[in-house]
């Protein structure tokens, strides 16, 4: 009988009622209530003894998160992820993320507290209520206040809840039956899962739509396609039919050194490396190294090409005594110049990592031919 | 003590009126939404949804052809657009200050009022976010505005007041759009439970997500309103800061000013009660809501319409002694030009809209007078208009440069845009206030019994 009812209620016709209403059941000895009113009754809360919200608490939570939060992103983006001095400020200059970290506490504050007090505390959306089925909800929505008794410790003599709610001065007193509590089966899952899979579905191609597609059609694409000279493409405005045209004959790069030797030999007279030896040096020649020689030379310079199945030519092998013995100069020729099959690497490597390649050529002849000293 | 027996000019002037109980309120506002609208409403709809279609075929054309259809170009980069954006959040703040300042106040008067007052916000912020998103230029591309992982590997510049704006106006509208819903959901359960029809009870019941109106559901709600108007408040006086800071943190003379933030709040706050009033001036009539939002309502509005006004003139008197004091020519010349340049008429518009005609408001009668308010609050509403004009138009085509001057000549789209949005808004206060419970019932029901009880002369001014 205690555990299918769900409670016992009575309508009272005003605020004020309710309020008188609530000590006279509580003498009674019925210690759990519930109130249901059209408008906040002030007082009632105190009266049925429901303590606090603690709303208060999770909003201030939420909303440190979003300060903290909304200043580490702007750290992040402004000074790490993407650092871009402006005004000669430094990348981290906090005083100006400060309004947008304003904007998003306040966003994280409010949405906690209106979202927070409807699915957190107020446990809605909820359909399952048996006052949602009573006789008494269309009142107590519109002008009547109820006071319901509910069961303490899973008990309740409904008998004596109606004699008290009677004499309390209720009126219209119903009995609410338990709602069902089964958990709900396989269909329920099955539906429920299948439509936020749809909704997934849907989004994606929307966002994919709106992003990828949408895009492409005029007047998105008028700006691609103004009257405007293609560099990869043909073109009729010059002569040669050329969209890009070739820089004018002795165009020099910035910061190009030409070599004036005449050949391997001379070069290895005249050229001396000028970079040190330090690990960044032999670093940022492996890397180049590995990049541009090794397809051919082999990652140890033994002249095995890592494509030779389909490569015919023979490239030099650089831990020969030939190579071991040329100068410096020697190799950084053949690197800008070519010799043989090999083309000039003078436009794909610059100078600098030429010099750093060699230094790293060195090191890979001495790790192949070591000595005993270098042992120590 | 009883109202009664104390002398007239001690008494407490109700809130509401006449035959009025908490069953007749819940009859009146179903009676809006499941009653035939009147022919009236038809007309009216009709005519703000042709607006409406002609404000977005000069948007689609402008977006064909190109932000060269409209009047703005350099120097006068910002034209009709960022004026009418301006504008428009600025009407919108109205609402969050009726509902959130007032209420923190415990200005009881507020409650009849504050449902649609929100309205008009979360509308006023719809047809707001049409202007920047639409000046971009390339308006399917709006979503750069907001940082979000991309294949370029870049971030949105977090020191530019610009983003600082997205920031704001985003949050702003969201945060009005959930404050407007929560306060709906008791009434929409209300509506649920009274409601005949079998349709719109269902609909009812999803969107009231099954609110009961327990003294549990009632006490984490209102604590959830309390803190929701301590936020907002904040929120409210930082978005139009935010706003005149995309003007302010510029080196434009008549922009590069410290008074900008507050400047801009008051005005935003002037110009949306102004729309508060001019919008209660016709729907008290029409939807026969005079009971509830009385006289006494109108008179507390015009109040704030008055006090902002005079709070207005003292912010433009700093300005222009600003620029005296500054003894800057730039300055002192476009404070000159506002108005006594070629377009004087806009800077002297603005005063007599913004300064002058609110004066009339000192009269008690005229407080209480609907044709003086329409005229005030209209005037006020273009006022405001004019002055984001000439804050924009008339500071950009003359700046420091003669050589650079130039002259802003608006063109039919941007005539037909600022149109259109008008439209927009007023069809939807006009669907809204078909569809939705314009009066938010479980705040004004309180009054409604302190009312009767003091008619019964049982009264405790409690």
């Amino acid at each position: 009988m205690a555990e299918s009812t769900f409670g016992v209620l009575g309508i009272f016709k005003s605020g004020a009622d309710l309020l008188k209403a609530v000590p006279k059941v509580k003498e009674k000895g019925f210690a759990s209530l519930e109130a249901y009113t059209p408008y906040p009754v002030h007082g009632i809360d105190k009266a049925i003894g429901i303590k606090k919200s603690k709303l208060g608490i999770l909003v201030f939570i939420m909303g440190t998160i979003g300060a903290v939060s909304a200043f580490l992103f702007q750290w992040w983006t402004s000074a790490v992820s993407y650092p871009l001095r402006i005004g000669g400020k430094p990348y981290n200059s906090w005083e100006a993320w400060v309004p947008a970290m304003f904007e998003v506490t306040v966003l994280f504050a409010t949405f906690t507290a209106g979202l927070g007090m409807l699915f957190i505390f107020n446990k809605l959306p909820f359909f399952g209520s048996p006052i949602l089925k009573s006789k008494a909800i269309a009142a107590t929505t519109r002008d009547r206040f109820a006071l319901l008794i509910q069961p303490t410790g899973g008990l309740l003599d409904v008998e004596a809840a109606r004699a008290a709610l009677l004499e309390a001065g209720g009126t219209d007193i119903e009995i609410l039956p338990a709602p069902d509590l089964t958990p709900p089966g396989p269909g329920w899952w099955a539906r429920n899962l299948a439509g936020i899979a749809l909704v997934c579905v849907a989004v994606g191609f929307g966002t994919m739509w709106a992003i990828k597609i949408f895009p492409t059609v005029k007047p998105m694409v008028e700006m691609e396609n103004q009257a405007k000279l293609d560099a990869q493409k043909a073109d009729g405005f010059f002569k040669d039919g050329h969209g890009m045209q070739l820089p004018p004959v002795g165009t020099v790069p910035r910061h190009y050194m030409p070599i004036l030797a005449k050949s391997p030999d001379q070069a290895g007279k005249d050229l001396v490396n000028p970079l040190p030896v330090t690990a960044k040096v032999l670093q940022r020649g492996k890397a180049g190294y590995d990049i541009h020689c090794a397809v051919c030379h082999g990652y140890m310079g033994r002249g095995k090409p890592l494509l030779d199945k389909f490569y015919k030519a023979s490239p030099a092998n650089l831990q020969s005594s030939t190579v071991m013995n040329a100068p410096d100069g020697y190799i950084y020729f053949v690197i800008s110049k070519g010799k043989g099959s090999m083309p000039s690497y003078e436009a794909d490597i610059s100078s600098k990592d030429r010099w750093a390649i060699i230094h790293y050529v060195r090191a890979l002849q001495r790790s192949l031919h070591a000595k005993e000293e270098d042992l120590k | 003590m009883s109202e009664a027996l104390l002398p007239e000019a001690l008494r407490v002037e109700p809130l509401v009126e006449g035959d009025v109980s908490l069953g007749g309120l819940d009859d009146q506002v179903r009676g809006w939404i499941e009653r035939k609208p009147p022919r009236s409403w038809y007309i009216a709809i009709t005519i703000t949804s042709l607006v409406t279609l002609m404000g977005f075929t000069c948007i689609g054309y402008m977006i064909y052809n190109g932000i060269g259809t409209m009047g703005n170009n350099i120097p006068v980069a910002w034209g009709f657009l960022i004026i009418n954006f301006v504008f428009w959040v600025g009407i919108g703040h109205a609402g969050t200050l009726i509902s959130v300042i007032l209420y923190l106040f415990r200005q009881k008067w507020r409650n009849a009022i504050s449902r649609i007052a929100e309205a008009t916000t979360v509308f006023a912020f719809i047809c707001a976010l049409i202007f920047p998103a639409i000046h971009v230029g390339r308006p399917w591309l709006s979503y750069w505005l907001f940082p979000y992982p991309n294949v370029r590997h870049l971030w949105i510049n977090f020191r530019s007041p610009l983003v600082w704006d997205v920031f704001a106006v985003a949050t702003y509208f969201s945060v009005s759009i959930l404050f407007w819903y929560m306060g709906l959901v008791p009434d929409l359960a209300t509506l649920r439970e009274a409601t005949s029809s079998k349709i719109r009870k269902g609909f009812y019941q999803i969107l009231s997500m099954g609110w009961v109106g327990s003294a549990r559901n009632w006490l984490h709600y209102e604590k959830a309103y309390l803190l929701l108007a301590g936020l907002a408040t904040g929120l409210a006086l930082s978005v139009h800061s935010v706003v005149s800071l995309d003007f302010a943190s510029s080196i434009v003379p008549g922009w590069h000013m410290t008074i900008f933030p507050p400047y801009f709040v008051v005005g935003a706050a002037f110009s949306g009660f102004a729309g508060v009033v001019l919008v209660f001036a016709f729907v008290r009539k029409a939807m026969a809501l005079e009971n509830y939002v009385t006289l006494k309502h109108m008179d507390l509005l015009n109040k704030m319409v008055l006090s902002l006004s005079c709070i207005m003139t003292y912010a433009y008197l700093m300005e222009g002694f600003t620029a005296w004091y500054s003894s800057n020519t730039f300055i002192r010349y476009i404070f000159a030009n506002y108005v006594f340049g070629d377009q004087w008429w806009a800077g002297c518009l603005t005063i007599a809209c913004n300064c002058i005609f609110p004066q009339l408001l000192w009269v008690p009668k005229f407080r209480r007078s609907v044709p003086v308010m329409v005229f005030v609050s209209a005037g006020v509403t273009l006022g405001m208009w004019m002055e984001r004009y000439t804050i924009i138009v008339l500071s950009l085509h003359r700046d420091f440069l003669p050589s650079s001057w130039g002259v802003y000549i608006p063109t039919p789209i941007d005539f037909g845009i600022l149109l259109g949005s008008i439209g927009l808004f007023l069809t939807l206060l006009l669907l809204f206030l078909r569809k939705l419970p314009i009066i938010a019932t479980s705040e004004v029901k309180p009054d409604i019994v302190h009312y009767q009880s003091m008619k019964n002369g049982e009264v405790d001014h409690g």
